[in-house]
């Protein structure tokens, strides 16, 4: 490369390397090494950078025009559907792809993502439309669940909303579910929480099923904090899961979230709705935030030969632990070479919250089968049903 | 005879053909399947954002929108790749190799970093919406009578699923096609007639079949652009054999001829049809909507992939034929070589016995003969009869133990059970005295031994057959 290039992403420009004279739009390349360029036939290929000896703009891009003014237009609202609100907070399903750079971007312009889902309006006008924020739900923390539970707590004691959908990213969406569960004290309308698996530029996105089905959840009677997913692999119906009950079960397929130890709380069609078990009904309290999080609490997986020294470490680092145990609530006691009595009996001691939950995940806790059991629960741990 | 360069005959092919592997974007193995399947998805397809960001609500996916997709699946040859459930693997280094050594073959300029595409599919034969295609070579040529053809791209691109019917609102497609390898070539529209147009399909035949290749029914497909002086372009998709593409040019460039007169030329997607001739099919689309496949990474032809390309290209029959040539064959006996497909195994055993004729017969025309005489399957006869046995009784003959005449025989004793020896041995009686002969030889090869050296070496070579007291005198008689 013997020249310095002076070319955006989206300019239409004019390659000349050492063999040939290549035009086409200049794409963002997440390679160092490679020019990225749309030929003209549609496809993308890549040129060695040290193979190119210049480059000349030929149309410089056109910048993206009017976000402002589409941020500001007024979502279309229909006189007789009941009015719901909107919290994005990024995402696959808030993400797009942008043909310009070729690049996945978080939306813009929330309000071209309402276009591909015209069903969405069938169902409900989205009368307020939220974004705290854009990120990728592995990023998240409890100061964005607050975040999200704050402008949450706002929206349902608007008398004018009916329920929210919030869109978020698969892969720690059921912890925010299930910290909104706690979060929002005196529940009196729906909480949906959404997501798509696939990316919102295919045709077959599961995006369009789960939107759907969520704007009829919203709308519904049931004033719960609830996951609204596919049900199956089939575009057909989706199951709205209790909050403090759902997990992801799977990486990749769309019906990734599975209730666990439980049942769900309905099956969702488009249009309709079936009732599976109990739920809290739609009221008029108030609701109150409890937004309240101690961030020094570490998630220890127990395993053979785990070594006492890292209950150790967690004692001196946090101010409790939870600690996914073997069974029905085990951990190694008197009879393994590395005992973890000693080490948590002292924790305890001084001052830490010792919980259990259950690494199998399905089933309930119960210290009273075994002696390991009893003496843990002896030596002060506290023991959740399945918490 | 119409004059089709007064005619302003422009034609371009475009052919797609798919590839003998496993599949494209999964691990799964490319077999079409009759039997029941094990289970069925269920789906819908939405409009998506266009190339500008605005959605794109063609006719096309309105129509998409009302319907519902039924795939079909089984259990242990297809996977969740094929349903959409998980993201696709990395590309297929088999289809790869192939589609290099096809884009070698014609001549084509090899793309050194190119990025693999969704194409947008709106009709359901692909699960996510879009087909996968990128593309690997540009800038070709094949070799015409009339002068060259330019090849202008060649894409690797999967296979759609296959339609299985259509029920109302529903389409059931089956899942088994989805994914196999295809190489999708196009020519420039640097055809002149419909004789030059054959020419061209049957020579990209020839260099397809040279590579790993699919072979039969459905699996390449050949479509032609056509268009005559002030007339639109016009689609002729799926002409079935080349033979055919002929024809359909020559009908379509009538049909066109006629239209112009009236005014009446469109731009629109013909079905070819088994006679030639064509109907109309759809209008012709926009450019398809084209952008990465974001869950893969750049494709790098990297110099060892390509050098291991062209280090493994294929010969065409045409170059074989020449090699065949220079060996010796007439045209009758390169038809039965090339035919049975044992081009390699005749050059091996020419080394061993330079006689190419009886060595065609050995490997295709007596197998033949002793299966249909001993009411056999040619398979059964030939694996009595391998490359192995044929070069031992070639060796035979190259040491005189039997004569050529007499080789037909030792086959046809082997394949009715006898072991080689036996049927060797047989053949020694018959031709008695040629032991002699064949000492002669071996006193010549080796002279000045004595007689108890040249004992020793007649025994180890001609043991069984001949006693210690006939060599004796044999070797008296000889040594004086």
């Amino acid at each position: 490369m013997k020249k310095q290039v002076k070319a955006n992403p989206g300019d239409y420009i004019n390659i000349r390397t050492t063999k040939e004279n290549i035009e086409g739009t200049l794409l963002e390349s997440h390679e160092p090494d490679i020019f990225l360029l749309k030929l003209k036939s549609g496809y993308n290929i890549g040129i060695k950078k040290e193979d190119i000896y210049d480059i000349r703009v030929i149309r410089k891009s056109k910048p993206e025009e009017s976000s402002e003014k589409e941020k500001a237009a007024e979502l279309k609202s229909k006189k007789e559907l009941p009015n719901i609100a909107m919290i994005m907070t990024g995402g696959t399903i808030s993400s797009r792809l942008d043909p310009l750079t070729g690049g996945v971007k978080w939306l813009t312009s929330p309000a071209d993502f309402f276009k591909f889902y015209p069903e969405l309006f069938g169902i409900a006008n989205i009368k307020k439309l939220e974004i705290p924020f854009m990120i990728a739900s592995e990023n998240m923390s409890s100061r964005e669940w607050k975040k999200i539970a704050k402008v949450a707590a706002e929206l349902l004691n608007d008398p004018e909303i009916k329920g929210i959908i919030i869109t978020h990213g698969t892969d720690t969406l059921h912890y925010t579910a299930s910290a909104l569960s706690f979060f929002l004290k005196n529940l009196n309308k729906p909480v949906i929480l959404t997501y798509s698996q696939r990316s919102t530029d295919r045709a077959s996105s599961d995006a369009s099923l789960n939107l759907q089905c969520a704007a009829q959840a919203a709308v519904s009677d049931i004033a719960e904090v609830m996951l609204v997913g596919h049900a199956s692999t089939n575009d057909d119906f989706c199951y709205a899961m209790q909050g403090t009950k759902v997990r992801k079960m799977h990486s990749s397929r769309r019906d990734a979230f599975k209730c666990i130890n439980s049942k769900p709380i309905a099956k969702i069609f488009p249009g309709r709705i079936e009732i599976l078990s109990q739920y809290n009904k739609r009221n008029n309290s108030k609701v109150k935030l409890n937004a309240v999080f101690e961030d020094k609490v570490a998630l220890v997986k127990f395993h053979p030969g785990m070594n006492p020294d890292i209950i150790d470490y967690y004692a001196k680092n946090c101010r409790g632990i939870v600690i996914e145990m073997t069974g029905l609530g085990h951990l190694a006691t008197k009879e393994a070479y590395y005992n973890l009595l000693p080490k948590l009996k002292q924790a305890i001691k001084r001052g830490l919250v010792i919980c259990a939950a259950p690494q199998t995940l399905y089933g309930w806790l119960d210290p009273y089968v075994y002696s390991p059991g009893r003496e843990l629960l002896k030596a002060g741990i506290n023991k959740g049903k399945n918490a | 005879m119409t004059d089709y360069l007064k005619l302003g005959l422009r034609s371009g092919l475009e052919i797609h053909q798919q590839l003998d592997t496993g599949k494209l974007f999964c691990n799964c193995p490319s077999i079409l399947r009759q039997d029941a399947p094990d289970f069925i998805v269920k789906r819908k397809l939405h409009a998506v954002a266009g190339e500008t960001g605005e959605v794109d609500i063609t006719a096309a996916f309105e129509a998409a929108k009302e319907k519902e997709f039924v795939y079909e699946g089984y259990n242990d040859t297809t996977c969740l790749v094929e349903i959409d459930e998980e993201p696709c693997h990395l590309i297929n280094q088999e289809a790869l190799h192939i589609a290099l050594q096809v884009s070698l073959l014609l001549n084509c300029e090899i793309i050194p970093v190119t990025q693999i595409m969704r194409k947008t599919v709106i009709d359901g034969s692909n699960t996510g919406g879009f087909q996968r295609t990128a593309l690997i070579a540009k800038n070709g040529y094949v070799e015409t009578s009339e002068g060259r053809v330019g090849i202008q791209s060649i894409c690797l691109e999967e296979d759609a699923a296959r339609i299985i019917k259509q029920e109302g609102n529903a389409v059931v497609y089956r899942l088994d096609r989805l994914g196999i390898p295809l190489v999708e070539i196009a020519t420039f529209p640097d055809i002149k007639n419909p004789q030059q147009a054959k020419e061209a399909a049957l020579h990209i035949g020839e260099i397809l079949r040279a590579c790993k290749v699919k072979r039969g029914i459905g699996t390449i497909r050949q479509d032609v652009n056509i268009s005559i002086k002030g007339g639109e372009r016009i689609e002729i998709k799926g002409v079935q054999e080349p033979a055919l593409i002929e024809k359909t040019i020559i009908n379509e460039a009538e049909r066109q001829k006629t239209l112009v007169k009236e005014g009446k030329s469109r731009l629109e997607v013909r079905k070819a049809l088994p006679d030639g001739n064509t109907e109309f099919l759809r209008p012709l689309p926009g450019a398809a909507r084209m952008y990465p496949e974001t869950d893969l990474p750049l494709l790098r032809i990297s110099r060892q992939i390509l050098d291991e390309a062209r280090k493994s290209l294929p010969k065409l029959k045409s170059e074989i034929r020449g090699e065949l040539k220079k060996i010796g064959l007439n045209d009758e006996m390169m038809k039965l070589v090339l035919e049975a497909s044992k081009i390699e195994e005749l050059k091996s055993l020419i080394k061993i016995y330079n006689n190419p004729n009886l060595i065609i017969k050995m490997l295709v025309l007596w197998p033949k003969e002793i299966a249909s005489h001993e009411k056999k399957t040619i398979e059964d006869v030939e694996s009595s009869l391998t490359i192995d046995v044929i070069e031992i009784i070639l060796q035979a003959i190259k040491s005189k133990k039997i004569d050529e005449s007499q080789a037909k025989q030792v086959m046809k004793e082997i394949a009715e059970g006898k072991s080689i020896e036996d049927a060797l041995k047989g053949e020694k009686a018959e031709g008695a005295g040629n032991i002699e002969e064949e000492i002669i030889k071996l006193i010549e090869e080796k002279p000045g031994l004595n007689i108890n050296a040249y004992m020793g070496l007649v025994m180890q070579r001609f043991k069984g057959r001949i006693s210690g007291k006939d060599a004796a005198e044999i070797l008296k008689k000889l040594i004086k």
